[in-house]
């Protein structure tokens, strides 16, 4: 029992205390973890910032040479892609939500640790892939929503857009793993007693969060996809020869871009919600209607995308679809403005910086959803489109909503993260400084939009009636700098102090604050059970009121973890997979701009990391017992994360698919359909539908026991899965030597061979993991106890046999239907 | 109240090889008459919505059975069901979204 007694001893010494360089490069722990997410996202938020005074500079006065046309727009494109990518979201997912979901729900850790280490290398690699562009003078140059066909070889020969593609790809790997990790961690990893409706708001907030991550972000990859074979391969996705027409990533950019503006806001609400009872003393107002409002707003934010698309002439029947279903948003997210209002109504308030920072958020996020509401309506939006005015809205709502949010975030969470307060009165004048500057600088910009600015200009001549509302923009942009830098001395002074904040310096309400400044590496001592909504609250004062005097409050609430040790708290192990990993994923990234092999290097190195972390994650539930104390009892986390990542292949497929059945139809010349080959893909799909005949088998084999037979059915679908493959490269090499179709030739050879090729590697991957499943099967490394790894695989291997079935009915059987 | 009490038959015991045999025997049979669909000349007027049923058929079989969901707890089915509707949805208005631009647009603008 005390094989590891310093890690729980009275002390309990902080996740900060142990391990050099070697233990951060190497760490799973959510906390430290989320500290790389935070230092290098506000490494970023300082490049992004001046990006942005570059450009502000730029417009300062008419006919301005200090950039060129081409330097301001890498700078407008890198600025917004910055702050969204690698700024926003990392700071209010990757930073605050990893640092605090496992302490806000009674967890350990998160779900799956490595995939969360892995989710930050991952990223950093992304991001500086991206950034690498300083070093050519070649940063990306398309605008953050790149788009087509601006972004073709043709138009942008340069590496500036092959840099944002595949910059993008590799985050959005990241973003997705986070995602998945941190939905699983929020639905089953919740401690005893902590149902839905008792967590704190920003758990709702990010598990709503997730899930618009696992449905979105398909989309774009799919668009980036495309757009990646567009410029490497030659293939005409958005180029209007040969029928395709650009229209197609504007679509595909928005049914993840809407979401996407929700997936920076929700977590900001959330921490609102957090922020404001805290400060009021009292418990958040509406509680259930704050969580259903957050699910109808996630739900809503995927039929509005066309509000992005009016200018393009979607037809009456759309336009006013997307326009009834966008103003519908402002009903949930009225709901919200209530009910923070209300909250902080009669309450006790505390005037502490990050109060201040949570009600500015109300009032400047207000304005930028009023004006949301504006372009809502299609007419308005014609002349608002493209002009200032939309750069007014979405900075009111990125800026005065989501960056205040995580500004007050950082004064209200910081102490529990490092143990030092935030100076208040640095904070006061950061905050004043804010806002002025905020306003000053983006205000005006709803009048500039109205007198016909455009957005993305580099340079207006005198005399349009621009020039004072520029200077001034200007200006005050330059005092948001100033604020940014008092707020840079603030964190490092803070870092520099000695002073030390007890557990609970905001007397506050949820378990985060229940343990340690900073906490544990193993965050709890115990298990917690919890009674109640706020749960530290009851902890302390045993009701929802207000404190009176109980001097026993405080008593009781050191008690909550006075009792430590005897639990014995195991671990994760540390791994180099991870950083591995990203690598992998890095190399492929140059490789792709670079040589071919350099590519097979990289995907090496993935497949090594994967099968590593494979058979290191083997033994995780040995490792530690706590996180098989599940939430959903007998729901293994694992297979939860699976199901969660076919729901998000749903819509990976479903672009892919809709993608194919468009763009048949406006086929211009050449082959089509009619030449597809029935009868051999008759004979594909009774291979792959046996496949899963054998893959069943093989998982009642090992539920009962019978490693041989689960070995010999292993190997068998595996091996019917290489038929399917044969078979498919069959397929190919036919159309292309007897039908002279090759991918470049015309939109169905595009988007057959993109469509079946992509399901195709699915096998392939399946293949591989069956495979090796296989092989551990035969030297008996697959117990009776882990046919869970079985079962997933299967999951797997089945779903890309539903997504033939479809494929097979869509694609072939139907080949002779023209139309969609 | 806790909630790991209750939550416990959220799992039941998957079926056995018997199941899978006949499901797969159902699925080999599905197919061979989509096939026949696909060559019966006098069934191409109905062709789509017949194809679509028997893909349809098969899909469920797959995963009720296969993926266990009919067996499974039901978070399984919601976390698979709402993202599958989701992008239906998404597929059907794309398709709706390009046949309206398809008939109220040239198809092409003749450069590059
Ligand atoms: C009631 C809520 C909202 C409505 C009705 C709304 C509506 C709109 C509309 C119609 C546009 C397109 C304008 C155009 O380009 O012509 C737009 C642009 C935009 N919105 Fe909102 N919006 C809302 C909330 C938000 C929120 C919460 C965010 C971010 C957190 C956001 C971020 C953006 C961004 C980034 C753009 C510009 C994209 C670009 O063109 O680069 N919006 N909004
Ligand atoms: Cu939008």
């Amino acid at each position: 029992m005390a094989a590891q007694p310093k890690e729980i001893a009275g002390q309990r010494p902080s996740y900060l205390a142990e391990g050099g360089l070697v233990g951060w490069l190497t760490t799973i722990d959510h906390k430290r973890v989320a500290v790389l997410y935070g230092l290098s996202s506000l490494f970023f938020l300082f490049v992004g910032g001046f990006e942005a005074l570059l450009v502000r500079t730029q417009l300062a006065v008419p006919n301005n040479h200090l950039l060129s046309a081409d330097t301001y727009n890498q700078m407008f494109t890198m600025h917004g892609t910055t702050m969204i990518f690698m700024v926003i979201m990392p700071l209010e997912i990757g930073f605050f939500a990893n640092f605090l979901i496992p302490l806000m729900i009674g967890a350990r850790d998160v779900a799956f640790p490595r995939i969360n280490a892995l989710s930050f290398w991952v990223f950093i690699f992304g991001a500086l892939f991206m950034n690498a562009g300083w070093l050519w003078h070649a940063l990306p140059d398309a605008g953050w929503f790149g788009y087509a066909n601006l972004t073709e070889r043709y138009y942008s020969p340069g590496m500036n857009i092959d840099l944002w593609d595949i910059g993008l790809l590799i985050l959005g790997v990241s973003t997705l793993l986070s995602g998945l990790n941190f939905f699983v961690t929020i639905v089953n990893m919740r401690c005893p007693g902590m149902t839905f409706m008792r967590m704190p708001m920003f758990m709702w907030a990010m598990l709503v969060t997730t899930v618009l991550i696992l449905l979105a972000f398909p989309a774009l990859t799919v668009g980036l996809i495309f757009l990646f074979l567009d410029r490497f391969i030659g293939t005409h996705f958005y180029v209007a020869a040969l029928g395709a027409t650009p229209i197609l990533w504007q679509h595909l950019f928005w049914i993840f871009g809407h979401p996407e503006v929700y997936i920076m806001a929700l977590p900001a609400f959330g921490i609102i919600s957090e922020i404001l009872p805290v400060f009021s003393r009292k418990p958040l107002f509406g509680y259930a209607g704050m969580a259903y409002a957050l699910v109808l707003i996630a739900f809503l934010s995927y039929g509005v995308w066309g509000h992005h698309m009016f200018s393009t002439g979607m037809g009456p029947v759309a336009d006013a679809t997307f326009s009834i279903t966008s103003m519908l948003i402002a009903v949930p997210t009225g709901i919200k403005i209530f009910s923070w209002i209300a909250t902080v109504w009669g309450g006790k308030l505390r005037m502490t910086t990050a109060m201040y920072f949570a009600l500015a958020f109300i009032l400047e996020f207000t304005i930028g959803g009023l004006s949301g509401v504006m372009h809502a309506s299609p007419p308005i939006d014609l002349q608002q489109t493209d002009s200032y005015f939309i750069v007014a809205h979405f900075h009111y709502v990125l800026f005065g909503g989501m960056m205040f949010a995580i500004l007050g975030a950082f004064f209200y969470w910081w102490p529990k993260i490092t143990g030092r307060l935030l100076d208040e009165k640095l904070g006061r004048w950061q905050f004043w400084l804010t806002v002025i500057g905020f306003n000053g600088t983006f205000f005006p910009m709803h009048f500039l939009g109205v007198l016909g600015m455009p957005r993305r200009i580099y340079t207006y001549p005198a005399g349009m009636g621009w020039t004072f509302w520029n200077s001034f923009e200007t200006a005050c942009a330059y005092l948001l700098g100033v604020a940014f830098l008092i707020f840079l001395v603030n964190l490092v002074r803070s870092l520099r102090s000695e002073q030390a904040v007890g557990d609970d310096p905001w007397d506050a309400r949820t378990l985060e604050w229940s343990v340690g400044s900073p906490p544990p590496a193993h965050n709890f001592d115990d298990i917690v059970t919890v009674r109640g909504r706020d749960a530290f609250w009851l902890m302390k004062y045993g009701s929802h009121d207000a404190p009176g005097h109980d001097s026993s409050a405080g008593a009781r609430a050191s008690a909550a973890h006075a009792e430590a040790g005897h639990a014995h708290v195991h671990l994760p192990a540390p791994s180099w997979y991870p950083l591995l990993f990203a690598a992998g994923l890095l190399v492929m990234g140059v490789g792709a701009m670079t040589w071919l092999r350099v590519v097979f290097l990289g995907a090496g190195l993935l497949l090594v990391s994967i099968v590593g972390m494979g058979f290191e994650y083997a033994t995780y539930g040995q490792e530690t017992e706590e996180s098989r104390a599940t939430f959903f009892r007998g729901v293994d986390s694992r297979k939860m994360g699976m199901w969660a990542f076919l729901g998000s292949e749903c819509v990976f497929f479903a672009c892919l698919i809709s993608t194919y059945m468009v763009y048949k139809a406006r086929n211009l010349g050449g082959p089509d359909a009619a030449v597809l080959d029935i009868p051999l893909t008759s004979f594909s799909t009774f291979v792959l539908l046996t496949s899963s005949l054998l893959m069943v088998l093989a998982l009642a084999a090992i539920q009962r026991g019978d490693r041989k037979w689960s070995a010999i059915w292993l190997f068998g679908t595996a091996g019917f899965g290489l038929v399917f493959l044969g078979g498919q490269v069959y397929e190919f090499s036919k159309l292309y030597l007897v039908e002279h179709l090759a991918m470049q030739d015309n939109l169905f050879g595009q988007t057959f061979y993109t469509l079946v090729g992509t399901h195709g590697t699915h096998v392939a991957i399946g293949v591989v993991w069956l495979f090796v499943m296989a092989f551990a099967a035969l030297k008996g490394k697959l117990q009776q106890s882990r046919s869970l790894a079985v079962e997933i695989a299967g999951l797997y291997w089945h779903f890309v046999d539903i997504v033939w079935i479809v494929i097979f009915t869509l694609v072939y059987l139907m080949r002779s239907i023209k139309e969609a | 109240m806790n909630p790991h009490e209750g939550a416990q038959a959220l799992e039941h015991e998957h079926p056995q090889a018997p199941v899978y045999l006949a499901v797969a025997v159902v699925l080999t049979v599905l197919t061979v008459l989509e096939i026949a669909v696909f060559y019966a000349p006098f069934l191409q007027p109905v062709l789509v919505p017949l194809l679509i049923v028997l893909a349809l058929a098969k899909f469920v079989l797959v995963a009720m059975f296969y993926m266990h969901l009919h067996y499974d707890a039901g978070v399984f089915t919601s976390l698979f069901g709402f993202p599958l509707l989701l992008a239906l949805l998404i597929g059907a208005s794309l398709l709706m979204l390009f046949a309206y631009l398809a008939a109220h647009l040239s198809p092409v603008i003749p450069y590059l």
